[in-house]
């Protein structure tokens, strides 16, 4: 966690209530500068909503929001000058060409016109910008939606669900394309999604909403290292092991029931059982015990999001 | 506001909306071209602009006034607009007048181009002399200020409905009674959706519909009431309203 770094976004306590029921709960989300922060929850567990707060679309019931160090409901005009944002689905005028589209868009945010061209170029739509956008696929009209979320040269770069309703190719093209903006312009970026396996590749830091409850926030890494596989270890007296198999420098761990290895590699392993077997430890199983990144998520946010 | 603006126009430029511009002062041609007594005196300016506006005022003005609201806010339902343009650096009372004044602009556009269409009849009649300005300026002005509050009425719909339909309905609801309560003495005044028509038609009309005989603060001021309640409710809503 890059804790010592500018924060760009925070939100303290965010809860939106329709109905009497929160639909966004005492949500603390914390983005630093230079962040690719996935923002992960299964449908329907507020990832949106959130978003819409965050851009002054809807208005909380409780709770701040500071986006560059500035409070969203009193600077949200100067906050938004700095935002580019894709929520939900993009946004188009369909009698409009590409070029057309960015333009009145252009004129909201009073960019140079030679920006059009650039963002055209980035999301690879520059052949195509003389065509009414009504005629796009999906995925033209979801890279228009990017290159109009591109065209202030925001510092803070709000996607939701950008890869949504994509075919495979699409979506790894959205990827590549997500991945080369922080280096390419400085950005930071939020990226909302369903799916953990598609921010994976390019987060750097993981917040998880479920029931619109922020259940974890940290970095990707630490998400990764709760994802390795173990070596489960069955033996005689486990306790004894356990303190064995550390004063020899193997990463073993004992929570008063399971022994386990952390590293999984053939020679730790094998070096451990070694030890074990010297030490005339009866060594009833060894057994890898894998947990993926996904099924982290699944646990964590419960079975609602799969049907 | 300038930038909001110059955004809008690119939107509406290419749009269908234009059509509808032509479609009241066209049929309106046709009752001037049809209707009036031909003959060699002079062309009859005040009797022309009584059968001309009559239709335009008494519906199409109405009618096009919540179309034009609708069809605005229609390309911004259709294809998310409201998000993008509120995520953007403007403020939601921007976005809500310049919606509005393009509403008026296309009415002002119909108006003119009504009037166009009239004073080309009149002077294929050969009538350059005597055409009565005063009366003329009055009628169509009039009527357009007579269309503000319902340009805030419909719009304020338009922007609440999804749906294109809804707004729609609300409008023809409103607008069909005018044929009676055009004639009521008692109702005629205080009904916004009958102003166009008496700010339209000359005053000292043959036709002599029942709410005519009123004084002129009378009708500016439910023209002016209205429009203010109207607006304001719809710019509050919109202020509001979550995305």
């Amino acid at each position: 966690m890059s804790a010592n770094q500018e924060l760009i976004l925070e939100t303290n306590g965010l809860t939106k209530r329709l109905g009497g029921k929160p639909v966004v709960n005492a949500v603390n989300l914390k983005i630093s500068r230079g962040d690719i922060y996935g923002f992960l929850g299964p449908n329907g567990a507020g990832k949106t909503t959130t978003i819409r707060m965050l851009l002054g679309l809807a208005k909380p019931t409780s709770g701040t929001i500071r986006v560059f160090g500035k409070d969203i409901r009193k600077e949200r005009l100067a906050i938004l000058r700095k935002v580019g944002s894709l929520v939900e689905y993009p946004s188009y005028y369909g009698h409009l060409t590409a070029t057309e589209n960015l333009e009145a868009v252009r004129r909201l945010l009073g960019v140079p016109r030679s920006r059009i061209d650039e963002v055209l170029s980035i999301v690879r739509l520059t052949k195509e910008a003389k065509r009414p956008v009504k005629g796009f696929s999906l995925g033209m009209k979801q890279r228009l939606g990017i290159a109009t979320a591109l065209l202030g040269n925001p510092e803070l770069l709000i996607l939701d669900e950008p890869t949504n309703g994509l075919d495979p190719a699409g979506i790894q093209e959205i990827r590549e394309l997500i991945k080369s903006l922080p280096q390419s312009s400085g950005v930071t970026i939020l990226i909302s999604s369903h799916l953990l396996s598609e921010v994976e590749q390019m987060a750097t830091q993981v917040g998880i909403i479920s029931k619109g409850s922020l259940i974890y926030q940290d970095g990707i890494q630490q998400l990764r290292e709760q994802a390795k596989g173990r070596i489960r270890l069955g033996v005689s007296d486990p306790e004894s092991a356990w303190k064995l198999l550390l004063s020899c420098g193997l990463p073993a761990d004992w929570d008063h029931g399971k022994l386990s290895l952390t590293r999984t590699d053939n020679r730790t392993v094998a070096e451990a059982v070694a030890r074990l077997v010297e030490h005339s430890h009866l060594v009833y199983r060894v057994e890898e015990e894998t947990a993926s990144l996904e099924s982290i998520f699944l646990e964590m946010t419960g079975s609602e999001g799969s049907l | 506001m300038i930038r909001m603006f110059r955004s809008e126009w690119m939107k509406i430029r290419r749009s269908v909306i234009w059509l509808l511009v032509a479609v009241s002062p066209l049929i309106a041609a046709l009752f001037g071209l049809f209707g009036l007594k031909k003959g060699g005196e002079d062309f009859p300016w005040i009797e022309a602009l009584s059968l001309m506006s009559v239709l335009h005022a008494m519906f199409f003005l109405p009618l096009l006034t919540g179309i034009y609201a609708a069809l605005i806010c229609r390309f911004e339902h259709t294809g998310g607009g409201w998000k993008a343009i509120l995520a953007a650096p403007v403020s939601r009372t921007q976005v809500y007048v310049v919606k509005f004044v393009i509403v008026m602009l296309m009415l002002a556009a119909t108006q003119l181009l009504l009037l166009i269409v009239l004073l080309l009849l009149g002077l294929s009649h050969g009538s350059a002399e005597g055409i009565p300005w005063r009366e003329l300026a009055s009628s169509f002005i009039g009527g357009w200020i007579a269309c503000f509050p319902l340009a805030a009425l419909q719009l304020f719909v338009s922007v609440a409905f999804q749906s294109f339909a809804a707004p729609l309905a609300v409008n023809v609801v409103l607008t069909l009674p005018n044929i009676l309560v055009a004639n009521s003495e008692r109702f005629g005044p205080y009904d916004p959706w009958v102003q166009p028509m008496l700010a339209m038609i000359p005053r000292d009309d043959t036709y002599g519909y029942g709410a005519f005989n009123l004084p002129m603060e009378t009708l500016f001021g439910v023209v002016a009431g209205s429009f203010v309640l109207f607006f304001v409710v719809g710019w509050t809503y919109f202020a509001r309203k979550a995305v």
